[in-house]
């Protein structure tokens, strides 16, 4: 009774307190003795559990169940001399056609995101995007496991695959505002995404080394005018893919982070093709991120990181490959700039040609929540045929609401 | 086959033996000074981030989440300082035991009085405001007492049998601050009454322990570039109340409060504000030291 008596006392006291101004203008006669608030600490009682109601009224009365609530929204003026070859779904897509400029404003992408615990086992993640205007999709929606043992973790629903480096990332957390070519070309329009389980394991070694596994029922394609690697045949005929992924913290300012990416399905087959639909597809890859940020990089603000990731797919009788490289580099302390080297068809195939593009982009980043972004970019056909295309981007990205925190 | 499962069960033991050190992580080195002192031979101590570091903006590196994953206690500094890095790692950590709420999870924010909890419903044009408080709470004395309690009567929690050893060690450690209160004590009355600028609005722990008045601050808004009028109107207020002093954490990028002070005939003092922030700086009473060494300059 008596402790409680005196822990209403501090508490009361300390409400006090905190509504004078930030220092105590008199060093006044009253105050005890720092011996004597040290004893006061000592034997101040002390919660067992956490997290404590808090004390203050106001914060209790805000206190709520909802899960975070975030919106971003990714506005873009571009022009381009003709339409990309293949456009990624949250790629700013100006229309156009092959031989025609296209220009304006769209809106990239507009994503609302709901996250929270479930209850004390599960956790639930659920993000809706409309990209460049064109309708509500449901770009993630999944249950992740809390409390496996094992150090398993199990997640289903539908989600972007672990796959490589950048399909598991929102367009907001790259450092491009455009996909490399090899999301299009390689997993799909949206990347590898769609409703599946994955069962991820956390290997008991001394270093960061997981396996994941991933079954996923991929959908057919809009159409079937460009090779698709997944998404043919039924529901039931799954696309299985599996990443082990390393970390090695070199120093605590370099990093190097790697992944070994293996899937396989169904093909849905390609216009001209017949021999296609229902083949087997194998897509096998690495993905390579390196980082150099100096552990007080508040002090300079540089940061240099090169990722890169290849995929080898040997679709029927076909084999061919893709990759990108690129190079970001944080200056100041709101600004980076980045260069990116795409490359399909090495080696080539008949369904898959040469096809490059070169990329560089300058981002202004006001606060967390806002950022200015220009892209440029040349996309070389490496065809009498098709033309080469230059266009550029500028978007403006703002992020509303809860900000979760930055995956590495 | 063999080896790896032979490698799997002895971590499975390790992990009930009662007598192995218990894994305590914190996410700032001062609290992993002070979990040493209460935890001694009882724990063995690992911090995620460095001194010498924003502790807003340290890197979720994979490795954490392995550090975590065979944690028995997680220390942290909750009031969402570390909201840009550290749920990511709990989540990816696969640890049930140091998950919010649990009993291997401590935000030491519960243990001491926050201040600067926002009055009216704060909005992201404030800049950067700690809707729960401000957490940059751990240097004064008083507040490093109550955390070194809390640590103990939590270890004495998660290892009944070793209740008396925490308490003991608490115990020196209250006595050691106390041995060396009376000198702080001296060392601050001088301070009293001093005006300063901060950058960051981090210090209010601290001047209130030292009677400090804190005039203004280079950031205008929590963790936004300030504007050059604000800068201005800084400089004139500095000149005006007769400030010599800017205080900058050491791991913030010091042009902007450099500018300032030659402007308004002041300096600015690098500040250490956890320890390891400097190599010089081993424990929470080496930060202690330099900072009043630092404030008297």
């Amino acid at each position: 009774m008596k402790r409680a008596l005196l822990w209403l006392l501090l508490v009361g006291s300390g409400g006090a307190w905190a509504q004078e101004d930030a220092f105590v203008e008199d060093a006044g006669t009253q105050e005890p003795s720092l011996l004597d608030q040290l004893d006061l600490a000592a034997g101040a009682p002390v919660t067992k559990a956490a997290p404590t109601p808090s004390p203050n009224l106001f914060v209790r009365a805000f206190q709520s169940l909802n899960p975070d609530l975030s919106v971003i929204i990714d506005g873009v003026a571009g022009y381009a001399e003709r339409a990309p070859l293949r456009l990624s779904g949250d790629d700013p897509d100006l229309g156009g056609d092959a031989t025609t400029p296209a220009a304006g404003f769209t809106l990239q992408e507009l994503e609302f995101g709901f996250q929270g615990a479930v209850d004390p086992y599960f956790r639930a993640d659920v993000f809706l995007t409309i990209p460049n205007l064109s309708g509500l999709e449901v770009e993630e929606a999944y249950v992740t496991s809390t409390s496996l043992p094992a150090d398993l973790q199990v997640k289903v629903g539908i989600f972007r695959s672990a796959l490589g480096r950048q399909n598991g990332q929102h367009l907001h957390t790259q450092s491009f505002t455009r996909r490399p070519l090899l999301n299009a070309a390689y997993l799909a329009d949206d990347g590898l995404r769609s409703p599946g389980a994955q069962v991820s394991w956390l290997a008991p070694v001394p270093f960061f080394l997981q396996l994941n596994l991933e079954a996923f029922s991929v959908g057919p394609p809009e159409g079937l005018s460009q090779p698709t690697t997944f998404g043919g045949g039924k529901r039931t005929d799954l696309t299985y893919a599996a990443e082990l992924k390393a970390f090695a913290p070199i120093s605590d300012a370099f990093s190097v982070y790697g992944g070994l990416n293996f899937a396989t399905g169904l093909s849905p087959g390609l216009d001209g093709h017949p021999e296609l639909e229902g083949a087997r597809s194998f897509l096998s890859g690495a993905d390579l991120y390196v980082k150099y940020r100096p552990a007080n990089q508040r002090e300079g603000f540089f940061t240099l990181t090169w990722t890169t990731e290849y995929f080898l797919r040997t679709l029927g009788p076909y084999l061919d490959a893709g990759l990108y490289s690129q190079l970001v580099l944080q200056f100041a302390r709101s600004w980076s700039v980045g260069v990116r080297e795409d490359v399909l068809g090495l080696p080539a195939s008949e369904i898959q040609p040469l096809t490059s593009k070169t990329s560089v982009m300058l981002t202004f980043t006001a606060t967390e929540f806002a950022r200015v972004r220009a892209h440029v970019e040349r996309e070389f056909a490496h065809s009498p045929d098709v033309q080469d295309s230059m266009a550029a981007y500028l978007l403006l990205e703002i992020s509303l609401g809860a900000h979760g925190a930055h995956a590495f | 086959m063999n080896r790896l499962l032979c490698l799997l069960t002895m971590l499975g033991a390790a992990g009930a033996l009662a007598d192995e050190p218990l894994a305590v992580v914190t996410t700032i080195e001062t609290f992993a000074d002070l979990a040493r002192r209460v935890g001694g031979e009882k724990v063995r101590v690992e911090s995620l981030s460095r001194g010498y570091q924003d502790p807003h903006f340290v890197d979720a590196r994979p490795n954490l989440m392995v550090t975590l994953n065979r944690a028995d206690l997680l220390i942290r500094v909750g009031l969402d300082l570390e909201i840009g890095w550290l749920p990511l790692l709990t989540q990816g950590a696969r640890n049930e035991k140091i998950q919010p709420g649990q009993s291997g999870d401590l935000d030491a924010s519960t243990l001491v009085e926050v201040l600067d909890v926002p009055q009216v419903k704060v909005s992201r044009a404030m800049g950067d405001v700690h809707p729960g408080g401000n957490p940059h709470y751990w240097l004064p004395p008083v507040n490093a007492v109550r955390i070194a309690r809390g640590i103990a009567e939590r270890l004495k929690q998660l290892r009944p049998g070793d209740a008396a050893y925490f308490d003991a060690q608490f115990q020196k450690f209250l006595a050691e601050v106390k041995q060396r209160a009376p000198a702080w004590e001296a060392r601050a009355k001088p301070l009293a009454g001093l005006k300063v600028v901060t950058y960051h609005r981090s210090w209010i722990y601290v001047t209130r322990w030292l009677k400090i008045e804190e005039v203004g601050y280079v950031e205008n808004k929590p963790g936004v570039a300030p504007s050059p009028v604000h800068l201005a109107e800084l400089i004139t207020l500095m000149q005006g109340q007769g400030v010599k002093k800017i205080l900058v954490e050491e791991f913030f990028n010091h042009s902007i409060a450099e500018t300032v002070a030659n402007k308004a005939g002041a300096k600015v003092l690098s500040m250490p504000s956890d320890v390891g922030a400097r190599p010089e700086i081993k424990s929470w009473f080496d930060l202690v030291e330099a900072v009043l060494t630092q404030l008297a300059r």
